[in-house]
């Protein structure tokens, strides 16, 4: 990677130390919801010991990763991809021999290594306070799973980058940004396990992008997927990584031109 | 050839236009109509480097859009540009090497980070050799007084420090040439005069080319030997300013103290073609004219020798005042082009 692209990322980290309160607040908020869907799936799991495959264990592990999913590349990120094209400061970018793109992507991977450095912490209390939680089978698997987490890391910047772009055309980031959330939250698996759909909803669930953000690095983490089916699921996140940023390229061009031609 | 060379630059904007009131905005939905709005209109020019040259314009009369071409962030609706031998909106990220840029109303400083980190980051985004990086910082840092705030973050610093990091993060590249878009907008008279006395240095230490838009006539003053006035997206005058001031600001003004009242005197004088007179009071007169009619001898003879003046003194006007003229439209400017050339 270039220098001036790590620079970037480091100054982000720098940037997101300043606001590392906000970003407490914003975790503690990601915990309670967190706490809520424990207890309602706890409340769900009183009389029965599973549920379209799942086990209490199985979904123990997979609102932990929902968690983690949810942890990275937050709120903060995403206004402010949003916010520089709102304020118009994405003029001054222009204004840099620089990628509008790859700088978006540096200035996200520096704060994420800091929501993630603070995650983990927070992860691995749980698992030591909390012993119930399981955990990957075999280190093989911890460390597809951690790939296939950091995959999906980029698949969503993939897909919150492009929806920044749609602020391009409306006045405000705050529609953008829920329906994008909303979108992501229910097709990603994040509110609940792709297998609880109907058939015809997990199946189109399947076949978009969404999916490899927290189905793909979950049923990796629960041992749904083994052996070749880890690299399929690999394969897949990764296809879908490449595609979204090629997209992200594509509406960029067009996007920008609401500067370049019509100034703004 | 030119550093800079534009011809018949042209930048047109299409407005919606809605009617007004709730039934208005529900037609718009339906049924869009746009007008065409000329914001630059077929405008030349030619810089040379090392120059230092004034854009002058009252708001909305298409400077900033002239920069915005220049710059490579707006791409013209028709017209030519090349800087340093490049189409900016074309080669946009080369153009961006060999430029810098201030808008008075943005910062490009990271707002909770040191401001010295904004600048290592601009040392990594244009890729300079660590030498040349530590010479440019030091000459910025000396003239520019940065050690007082470098190690603050941008959030923290006043509007006048902001300004000075960002201009050293503009020059920092060594850039050939700098737009700068209002760069002491808000600034008390003690950074301006810094400021100014900055960019002077720079111009001639570097030879950097510098374009500056500005509302406040002390830094045309002060910085350009050339102005350029743009209206109405047009530019009505290119020259030099001691040209401007000899051509267009010929109005004097005369006035008069007298040591007993004279109340034929303002008769008298008004009987002179192409003055006009105002009398204050019994003992004070005012006398209007223009230079190039009469000298300010004649109607001072014709004074003398109908009252008894003690006292008087000539007002002339200042640039400001024919720049506002011109803004108004009493004065019309005919075009001149090529005064840098």
């Amino acid at each position: 990677m270039k220098a001036k692209y790590l620079s970037l990322a480091s100054r982000s980290m720098q940037n997101s130390l300043a606001y590392r309160v906000s970003f407490i607040v914003n975790m503690s908020a990601s915990v309670f919801y967190i706490l809520a869907m424990f207890f309602l799936w706890r409340a769900i799991y009183a009389h029965r010991t599973s549920l379209a495959g799942y086990s209490w264990n199985d979904m123990k592990a997979y609102l932990l990763v929902s968690f983690l999913s949810s942890t990275m590349l937050s709120w903060y990120s995403e206004s402010r991809m949003s916010s520089r094209i709102l304020d118009g400061s994405v003029a001054m970018e222009l204004l840099k021999p620089i990628d509008f793109q790859a700088a978006r992507l540096a200035e996200t991977a520096g704060t994420t290594v800091f929501e993630g450095g603070v995650s983990a912490v927070l992860v691995t209390i749980v698992l030591i306070v909390y012993a119930g939680v399981m955990t990957p089978h075999s280190p093989a698997a911890w460390i597809a799973f951690i790939l296939s987490f950091a995959v999906s890391v980029l698949i969503k910047f993939g897909v919150v980058y492009i929806s920044s772009l749609f602020c391009f055309w409306t006045s405000s980031g705050f529609g953008v940004a829920w329906a994008r959330a909303a979108i992501t939250n229910l097709l990603s698996g994040a509110l609940i396990p792709l297998a609880f759909f109907p058939p015809w909803l997990r199946a189109t669930a399947y076949f978009l992008p969404f999916q490899g953000i927290v189905n793909a690095p979950a049923s990796i983490y629960l041992g749904q997927a083994t052996g070749a089916a880890v690299w399929g699921t690999l394969l897949v996140q990764v296809f879908w990584c490449v595609v979204l940023w090629f997209l992200g390229r594509f509406v960029w061009r067009f996007a920008v031109r609401k500067v370049t031609i019509f100034g703004g | 050839m030119s550093l800079i060379e534009v011809r018949a630059l042209t930048k047109t904007y299409r407005q919606a236009v809605r009617q007004p009131g709730l039934r208005g905005a529900f037609r718009h939905l339906v049924h869009q109509r746009y007008t065409e709005r000329v914001a630059v209109d077929h405008i030349d020019m030619s810089i040379e480097r090392g120059e230092t040259v004034a854009y002058v314009g009252p708001n909305g009369a298409g400077k900033s859009t002239t920069i915005k071409m220049l710059t490579g962030i707006l791409v013209p609706t028709s017209g030519e540009i090349t800087v340093d031998g490049i189409v900016p909106h074309k080669r946009r990220m080369e153009n961006a090497r060999r430029i810098g840029v201030v808008f008075g109303q943005r910062t490009q400083l990271w707002w909770d980070i040191p401001v010295i980190e904004t600048l290592s980051l601009l040392r990594d985004i244009h890729e300079m050799p660590a030498q040349e990086y530590r010479k440019n910082l030091d000459f910025l840092t000396e003239l520019l007084g940065l050690d007082e705030f470098m190690h603050l973050t941008a959030r923290r610093i006043s509007l006048g420090q902001r300004m000075r990091a960002d201009l050293a993060a503009a020059f920092l590249h060594s850039p050939a040439i700098v737009y700068l878009d209002e760069p002491t907008i808000g600034l008390d008279i003690a950074v301006k005069e810094r400021i100014r006395g900055f960019i002077k240095q720079v111009n001639r230490e570097l030879g950097t080319t510098v374009m500056l838009t500005t509302h406040d006539l002390g830094d045309i003053q002060d910085l350009c030997r050339r102005i350029v006035i743009i209206d109405h997206g047009r530019i009505i005058f290119d020259g030099a300013l001691a040209e401007m001031t000899d051509a267009f600001a010929r109005e004097r003004v005369l006035h008069f103290q007298l040591r007993t009242p004279c109340p034929t005197a303002e008769q008298e004088l008004q009987r002179i073609p192409n003055v006009t007179v105002s009398g204050l009071s019994d003992t004070e007169l005012s006398v209007r004219f223009d230079r190039a009619f009469i000298s300010a001898r004649d109607i001072t003879g014709a004074i003398m020798q109908i009252a008894d003046v003690s006292d008087f003194r000539i007002d002339e006007p200042s640039i400001d005042h024919v720049i506002k003229r011109v803004y108004d439209g009493t004065l019309n400017l005919a075009v001149r082009k090529g005064g840098g050339a």
